[in-house]
């Protein structure tokens, strides 16, 4: 990949009793949306901090812009949500907005004109001159999202961005991403709700435990996935398939979400001794369906263990 | 650079945006006018004449002549103008015992008539031999009366002493001159017409200003720290500057605020003693009808400034510390219980001007100017009380700059690592670990 915006070879990152990121490689290519998925505790924040140069690695290197110097020193190029938000809560949202575009590089009066045509694109102009504790938690999300955003950086790195927000609010976030990688730039997020990521992703990475699990574009790691998904969705008797749904020698796996499920069959298991399992058992079915495997599916085959016994770490959020 | 510029101008303008300042800023030169002036004002009103007794058990005419000496002292000024006294005496020789009892029976009294007496004074053969005067009233703790009756009976008493002795008339004359020592201070070969006393409170005033200031702006960037910190804040700005960045900013900004509320205290301060004048002591007049009248210290340009550059210097070197606390700690709670032993030695600077006030130019007084954690409030005081060589404030200044260096560079390491962690406190060990750590 030539034209990789942001290269991570080889880091490790430890902190006091544990170790948050491990051998951890990956390649960001110029462009598009780039999903960094994992459980919570993964090392995704580590991950990202270390690539805005918040932290340094322990061993390996990161590089951005095919080129040296520290996320900090490229932070003008560089737009960033963190996961935990944060504003001077008695600061006026303009001056707020235009003080983080200051931050990052931009003259005071630059700073102030974006920040006003960002407080207008988000409709929320008219609380420019306001105190940001009077705004809603929304709007402050908003202004935040403004902050990442106004002085137009090249590689966008947000973290769970679309967490903590109503499905308006999260849409009118997710547009904007959209329209942003549309534009040519790049967006690096990270996020443990998968549909997102399914939606929205040209290429992903899942990680857990601070390692590389899973690495590619989207179809990539739906094809490696295997074919023999299954998609059900039960009309009644839904507890007669339960008994199926574990037997192991039919499937291999399931994300069982109640009234429906996705189950992966267990190799050299045709999907038609499923159907005749569950039709003897007198389950009805409104959905069967051979299928492509979702990425919920995938993450959870792929992390499953891993997330469910999580080792003891010290919160460094 | 810009960006430090722009953390600077946020911390500056949000901070003199504030009430909180403006209320600083006015209160204390207000509160400090109010101090300094109100009981001096409060001590010279006087509302009535008061009456006294005047026992008279004495040979000779020391009796009249006290009654007159009293009688003759008024207040009040203009047309205005009411005896402080209205003396009554009474003959007491032979009965002394029974008047003195029956005219402190109606002294004091809750609902004694109108004219009862403040007190009553007894004046007899043995005491102008002794010079122990007895003296029995309700106004025994006010300075300015006990004052007034002292310095107008002592010359009538030390007369009627050698009149006894048959001394000569001019041998008496010579024997009424006054002594006193007229303490002024000479300040760089000048003499400035301040009185000890003034320089005193000049020193305490400045004590007490460095000590205030440094611990309230110093207190400030440790709440400014932790509030970043549990606002979560500070990660985006740690995207874009550096920490080191953000905490010189933070201090600067802090600190600029810090000057200017100074600034305009001390300008209030000079203004009041230069342009009202430093008002003189009149110091010939013999008598000393009233005590001396208080003289506003002179503030001197250079004062000022050596005043400025050591809350300067000083706030670096305690904001820094104070910024590393604040980002140890996850609470305001938390801090003020890790702030305290900065906060002792703050204090201990301040405790320290009462030893050094009898020797400023002691051994003690030069070892604590440049022990750089003393150094902010013991120059500026040693200064206000007697000017120190050019060369003795360079110095200290220039390890209070060292001193800065070092602080300022684990403080910032700390701070680098404290401000994105939560949780537990860190123990001495893990700060060791921070400050090593690349």
């Amino acid at each position: 990949m030539t034209n990789a915006i942001v290269v991570v070879d080889h880091v490790t990152k430890r902190f006091a009793g544990h170790v948050a990121v491990q051998g951890l490689s990956l390649q960001v290519s110029r462009g598009g949306l780039f999903g960094l998925l994992g459980p919570n505790g993964a090392g995704k924040t580590t991950t990202i901090r270390m690539l805005l140069g918040i932290f340094t690695p322990d061993e390996g290197q990161v590089s951005l812009f095919g080129g040296q110097g520290t996320g900090r020193a490229l932070s003008q190029r560089i737009g960033y949500l963190p996961e935990e938000r944060g504003l001077y809560p008695k600061m006026r949202v303009l001056d707020q907005l235009a003080f983080l575009g200051e931050a990052k590089g931009l003259s005071r009066w630059d700073a102030r004109k974006r920040a006003r045509s960002w407080l207008q694109r988000l409709g929320i102009d008219d609380w420019a001159g306001r105190k940001v504790s009077e705004l809603s938690k929304g709007m402050q999300q908003k202004v935040q999202f403004a902050g990442a955003l106004q002085h137009e950086p090249e590689l966008i790195i947000l973290d769970e961005p679309f967490s903590g927000l109503d499905p308006v609010n999260s849409q009118v976030m997710r547009d904007i991403v959209v329209e942003v990688a549309r534009a040519g730039r790049t967006v690096l997020f990270s996020t443990h709700i998968m549909e997102h990521a399914e939606k929205m992703c040209d290429r992903i990475v899942i990680i857990s435990g601070g390692r590389k699990l899973v690495d590619g574009t989207l179809a990539e790691v739906k094809r490696e996935g295997g074919k023999s998904h299954v998609a059900l969705t039960f009309s009644r008797n839904g507890a007669a398939a339960r008994p199926i749904l574990a037997d192991r020698s039919i499937v291999a796996s399931v994300d069982d979400a109640g009234a429906s499920a996705e189950v992966e069959l267990a190799s050299d298991v045709e999907a038609e001794r499923l159907l005749k399992a569950l039709v003897d058992a007198q389950v009805g079915l409104s959905r069967f369906e051979v299928v492509e495997p979702s990425l919920q599916s995938i993450f959870i085959a792929k992390v499953g263990a891993d997330a469910r016994t999580p080792t003891a770490r010290a919160e460094v959020a | 650079m810009n960006k430090v510029l722009a953390v600077i101008r946020r911390e500056f303008i949000e901070r003199v945006r504030t009430r909180a300042f403006l209320i600083g800023t006015l209160l204390v030169p207000a509160l400090a006018g109010i101090f300094g002036y109100l009981p001096q004002a409060l001590a010279k009103r006087q509302s009535a004449t008061q009456g006294i007794v005047l026992l008279d058990a004495a040979s000779g005419s020391a009796g009249a002549d006290a009654d007159s000496a009293l009688a003759g002292l008024t207040f009040g000024s203009g047309t205005d103008v009411h005896p402080r006294f209205s003396v009554t005496r009474l003959p007491a020789s032979g009965r002394l015992a029974a008047l003195r009892d029956s005219v402190v029976a109606t002294i004091g009294l809750k609902d004694g008539p109108e004219s009862a007496p403040e007190g009553v004074i007894i004046l007899t053969d043995s005491a102008i031999a002794s010079g122990q005067l007895t003296y029995l009233g309700s106004n025994v703790t006010s300075f300015r009366d006990m004052n007034l009756l002292d310095s107008t009976l002592e010359p009538i008493i030390r007369e009627a002493r050698l009149r006894s002795l048959s001394a000569d008339s001019a041998v008496i004359r010579a024997a009424g001159v006054h002594f006193r020592v007229d303490a002024t201070k000479v300040t760089e070969g000048k003499v400035t017409g301040q009185s000890g006393e003034a320089s005193f409170w000049l020193a305490y005033v400045v004590n007490l200003l460095m000590y205030m200031t440094l611990l309230l702006y110093g207190v400030q960037v440790m709440t400014a720290v932790i509030e970043e910190k549990s606002n979560r804040v500070v990660e985006v700005l740690v995207s874009s500057l550096s920490p080191f960045q953000l905490l010189l900013g933070k201090v600067i900004g802090v600190g600029a605020v810090g000057l200017v509320q100074l600034a305009i205290w001390g300008g209030t301060g000079f203004y009041l003693t230069t342009a009202l004048g430093p008002r003189s002591t009149p110091m010939n007049e013999v008598g000393g009808a009233a005590p001396p009248a208080f003289t506003m210290p002179a503030v001197s340009a250079d004062l000022i400034i050596v005043v400025l550059v050591s809350f300067l210097l000083g706030f670096f070197l305690y904001s820094s510390l104070y910024a590393a606390i604040g980002a140890m700690c996850n609470s305001q709670q938390e801090a003020q219980q890790a702030n305290t032993p900065v906060t002792m030695v703050i204090a201990l600077g301040m405790i320290s001007m009462f030893a050094l006030i009898n020797e400023p130019s002691g051994t003690m007084a030069r070892v604590l100017t440049f022990i750089p954690l003393f150094t902010p409030i013991v120059l500026p005081v040693r200064y206000a009380i007697a000017p120190l060589s050019v060369a003795e404030v360079s110095l200290a200044a220039l390890t209070m700059v060292l001193a800065i260096l070092a602080v300022v560079w684990i403080a910032a390491r700390i701070y680098r690592v404290g401000i994105l962690s939560y949780g537990k406190k860190p123990t001495l060990r893990e700060l060791a670990r921070w400050v090593r750590t690349t």
